[in-house]
């Protein structure tokens, strides 16, 4: 089949690499951008394991080759593919405008993107609005983005499960025809109306960010009852019920799908007249997470932060990423700005994006090298768990911090041993 | 009395006796063109007096009265700086506070525009952290509850204005509530410290003097919520964290413990029931924000210019002052009933209470002698459609005659015309609209307002010739509401030089405060003598004694 796949998201590169795999011809639209630049120089602007091979692969192939999103699909292609990031519904739109309808061309629309319940339906809408939309198929599916990172590519070639959201015969034998490489040893699609697709995408978020939220929640109890989080969070791990993951408390959780997901379901309720009240206070809780190591500070140096100098190890929203979207350290650089605190940051690789948010200042400055953002330091805030960060040299640190506090976002350093090495240590939930 | 002003006042007598006798249907019946003649504009007010009882010959008496007793040369004396306020030796400059940046201000050796807008600029920096939600509590969390704490001037101006321009809230990210607590029996500190967490809520401690009674005890039983909370050791943040002062007397402020950089000052020279526009207004720039409070300011300047520059026969303060000397003085019409048609003015009426009756509320000339003639009439009121349902029967039927002040905006919930009930909403407003006018004219008119009124029984019947004026407000916004409240201010400083008392001082409400502390002793038993009591009150102190001993 021709495929044509919009987007810059890991999701589009992982559904585009993937189909181009087994044989499809995908033409891959990507946003102008920074992805677009690395895409266009044979680079992969993900460290995804397997990705940046298969892209080479296939390239070298010839089933994968790179478009600009206003660029019609392939004269031979009946089928979209979208993975937009959240907020470019309008994009989807403007790409639905500009679909050739001449000589009676039908069209299938997959969308992987997280919108807003109901947008699957308002997409398909849009289709059939197209000239010959009442003598030709035009159908919109659902077909949510469940792919976690780091297994992106594997959890694609050997999903446990597909969910589809299409209410069309047609288009559900198209999907399945695109998918069949991946669905040989059973049947793993399960198809739902497209509404219901993206609700349990946004359920699944939704469940994900409630788990860390309790254990924010958690972690502040264990601050005040002198309990150490990471015993009880080993302890509940343990329980076959609940499970390992996502149960890490930390400083907040950010990126623009992530959070951005979660908002999305909030709002989708609240607009809809219903209160969505446990999500409302994990969003709420997440954002006063965001806040923890402030406080923490605020509180040792006696609630008077004028002219100190803070450090920040890490502003990416998460390890390995170069965006910010949302991350804990913007709401933790504007909280100390707001106090007079000079604020000096390291990051291996967020560091354009954050001088972009921040513009130029005189209380912001960046540093190349992790040390040398601690000199002179009054406390240093960890608050991405990048691996540089994980075994540093101690006493170098402690030689040039003015006071040795450590405030560890992401308890990613033993209490005992930093108090051993000369340093004031508070995590979240334990010190 | 000079022979200047008794002519002045013997003339204006003798002319009333006439005006007296007619009814206002009379007017209306006889000039058509009544309106056209007697109504006012300037920015967005419209005063209508036209339901006034009197005629233009009147007008041109009552501006030979103000001429007579040197209105313009006190209008001067005001805006120059002078010590009007003589028995506190000081001048009233609350006009000052509205001055734009670029306004040149000299008394004496003072830059009166630059040291308003340094603690302008002050309150801007504090608002806007606090509005940011960057404004931390001793723990770190963000402040979401301030409380107001204050009396009188401290209390009833940031209350009635917050409440009036709640359509004007600006948001906050962490969603900022305002609140007042005043009584100094604690009652409404004492239901708000019920469910507010001491960690994210803070105090502004607002006293002039800063030895308010009222409102030390209240703070201090806030100070004590938090050191509950924090424990005692904590109270150097609490403090730094969670109390900004607004006083005149920074020294009183440091001795209670207020960090200096939350200190927020103004003058002497600030009568409190004048202060709304002095950092006592803080509560007004946390709601709706600093460029909000500054178009506040803008309105009530332009009424000063206003007051001091139009001829008399188009001021509104000049007119408004005349004619309620008129009313007072001629007419002998001792009440006068302030009725809002907007439930955002509710407070309006207790606002307007205290500006007037704690200013004008005299009987001693500012030469110490009595007074020869009223002064302040009983002034009180309410939101006009409820207030129709309790009060009004007397206005319509009852033996007094009392006057009334309408006010009411013309466009309302234009603001929300994108809001899906915006049409219901409007449609409420037009019945109050409706409301308004028609029981002005029934007022003023009485059964000749209504058809064949002749055949109904007595009880069915209306006297009318109730006089009123009409304000029309543009609309409420913060602009029309400085302007608002500037021309009831001015208005009082007119016929207080008519009635030659000083408006800016208040020493009828010093006396009662002391006496309640000797009585507090007796109370709580310190002071066991009930002799140098009246028999009543040592009944009742022996009555109070008793429970609390139980």
């Amino acid at each position: 089949m021709y495929i044509d796949v919009y987007g810059d998201t890991l999701c589009a590169l992982v559904s585009a690499a993937g189909l181009a795999a087994t044989g499809h011809n995908v033409s891959l639209h990507v946003p102008q951008g920074p992805a677009a630049t690395t895409l266009a120089r044979g680079g992969c602007p993900y460290r995804e394991p397997g990705l940046p091979e298969m892209l080479a692969e296939q390239t070298t192939a010839g089933r994968f080759k790179l478009a600009r999103v206003d660029v019609p699909p392939d004269e031979k292609s009946t089928m979209i593919w979208l993975a937009l990031s959240p907020t470019d519904m309008d994009q989807a739109f403007q790409i639905i405008k500009g679909l050739p309808v001449d000589g009676e061309r039908s069209w299938l629309l997959v969308n992987q993107s997280t919108f807003p319940v109901g947008s699957t339906e308002a997409l398909q809408q849009a289709l059939k609005d197209l000239p010959g939309g009442e003598s030709t198929q035009r159908v919109a599916a659902s077909l949510p983005d469940l792919l976690i990172e780091g297994a992106a590519v594997s959890g694609f070639i050997h999903a446990e499960q597909w969910i589809l959201g299409c209410d069309s015969d047609w288009g559900k034998r198209m999907v399945a025809e695109a998918l069949r490489p991946f669905n040989r040893r059973r049947d793993n699609i399960m198809i739902m109306g497209p509404r219901e697709a993206e609700f349990t995408k946004l359920a699944v978020t939704g469940m994900l960010a409630t788990r860390l939220s309790f254990m924010n929640d958690m972690a502040n109890l264990a601050d005040m009852l002198d309990v150490d989080i990471e015993r009880v969070r080993q302890g509940m791990g343990k329980d076959k019920r609940i499970g390992e993951s996502y149960l890490y408390p930390g400083c907040g959780f950010g990126g623009l799908s992530f959070s951005q997901d979660v908002m999305s379901l909030a709002s989708t309720l609240q607009h809809s007249g219903i209160q969505a009240q446990l999500l409302d206070q994990v969003l709420r809780i997440n954002e006063r997470q965001k806040e923890s190591l402030f406080r923490k500070l605020w509180r040792y140096y006696g609630t008077d932060l004028r002219g100190r100098k803070v450090a920040i190890w890490g502003v990416a929203f998460k390890p390995e990423s170069a965006r910010i979207d949302n991350a804990p350290a913007l709401k933790l650089i504007e909280a100390l700005w707001a106090q007079d605190v000079e604020v000096h940051v390291h990051d291996p690789r967020a560091l354009p994006a954050l001088a972009e948010w921040a513009g130029p200042r005189d209380d912001l400055v960046l540093h190349k090298d992790q040390y040398a953002a601690l000199v002179d330091a009054d406390a240093l805030m960890l608050v991405t768990e990048w691996s540089a960060y994980m075994s540093p040299d101690l006493p170098h640190m402690k030689g040039s911090m003015k006071q040795p506090l450590i405030l560890d976002g992401r308890n990613i350093w033993d209490p005992t041993f930093m108090k051993q090495n000369g340093f004031d240590y508070f995590g979240i939930g334990r010190r | 009395m000079t022979d200047a002003k008794e002519t002045q006042w013997d003339e204006l007598i003798t002319h009333g006796s006439v005006v007296s006798k007619q009814h206002l249907a009379d007017y209306f019946a006889e000039d058509p063109e009544r309106f056209n003649k007697m109504h006012r504009q300037f920015g967005p007010l419209l005063y209508d007096f036209s339901k006034q009882r009197l005629t233009d010959q009147t007008l041109k008496h009552l501006i030979d009265l103000a001429d007579a007793h040197d209105l313009q040369g006190w209008i001067q004396r005001l805006f120059s700086g002078e010590e009007v306020n003589d028995s506190e030796g000081r001048a009233a400059m609350h006009w000052a506070l509205r001055l734009p940046v670029d306004a040149k201000c000299q008394v004496g050796d003072d830059d009166i525009t630059s040291q308003v807008h340094e603690q302008l600029q002050h309150m801007e920096l504090i608002v806007d952290k606090i509005r940011a939600g960057q404004w931390r509590g001793a723990t770190g969390e963000v402040i979401t509850d301030v409380i107001n704490i204050g009396v009188g001037g401290s209390d009833l101006g940031p209350l009635m204005v917050t409440e009036a321009l709640n359509d004007f809230t600006r948001k906050t990210p962490q969603g900022l509530n305002v609140h007042f607590a005043s009584t100094i029996d604690g009652s409404q500190l004492s239901q708000l410290l019920r469910d507010k967490k001491p960690q994210s809520t803070m105090f502004v401690i607002s006293s002039k003097s800063f030895t308010t009674i009222d409102t030390l005890t209240n703070a201090s039983t806030a100070l004590q919520w938090l050191q509950r909370s924090f424990g005692r050791r904590a109270s150097a943040s609490i403090l730094h964290c969670h109390f900004i002062g607004v006083s005149a007397s920074p020294h009183k402020m440091t001795e209670w413990g207020i960090a200096e950089e939350n200190q927020l000052g103004f003058w002497g020279w600030v009568g409190g029931r004048y202060s709304l526009w002095s950092a006592i207004g803080l509560p007004i720039a946390l709601k709706i924000g600093v460029k909000g409070f500054r178009r506040l300011l803008a309105g009530a300047h332009d009424m000063d210019e206003h007051f001091k520059s139009a001829p008399w026969r188009d001021n509104l303060p000049v007119l408004m002052g005349m004619i309620g000397v008129w009313n007072t003085n001629v007419l002998d019409i001792n009440a006068l009933s302030i009725l809002p048609y907007d439930g955002r003015l509710k407070q309006l009426p207790l606002y307007f209470e205290q500006l007037e009756m704690e200013s004008n509320g005299k009987s001693v000339k500012r030469d110490g002698q009595p007074v020869t003639r009223s002064t302040c009439p009983i002034i009180w009121g309410d939101v006009g459609p409820n207030a129709q349902h309790a009060f009004y029967q007397l206005l319509h039927q009852g033996t007094e005659a009392v006057t009334c002040d309408f006010i009411v905006p013309v466009r309302r919930y234009d603001e929300a015309r994108h809001h899906e009930a915006a049409e219901e909403l409007a449609a409420q407003h037009q019945l109050s609209l409706a409301n308004c006018l028609a029981q002005s004219r029934l007022l003023a008119l009485g059964d000749a307002a209504l058809k064949d009124a002749d055949e109904l029984p007595t009880h069915m019947r209306y006297r009318g010739n109730q006089p009123s004026s009409t304000l029309l407000l543009d609309e409420l916004n913060p602009y029309s509401l400085g302007a608002l409240i500037a021309l009831y201010e001015h208005k009082v400083f007119v016929q207080s030089v008519i009635w030659d008392v000083n408006p800016f001082d208040q020493w009828g409400v010093e006396m009662g405060k002391k006496i309640a502390m000797s009585t507090l002793a007796k109370i709580r038993g310190e002071d066991a003598s009930l002799e140098d009591t009246d028999s009543s009150s040592a009944g009742l102190l022996r009555r109070i004694e008793a429970e609390w001993k139980s």
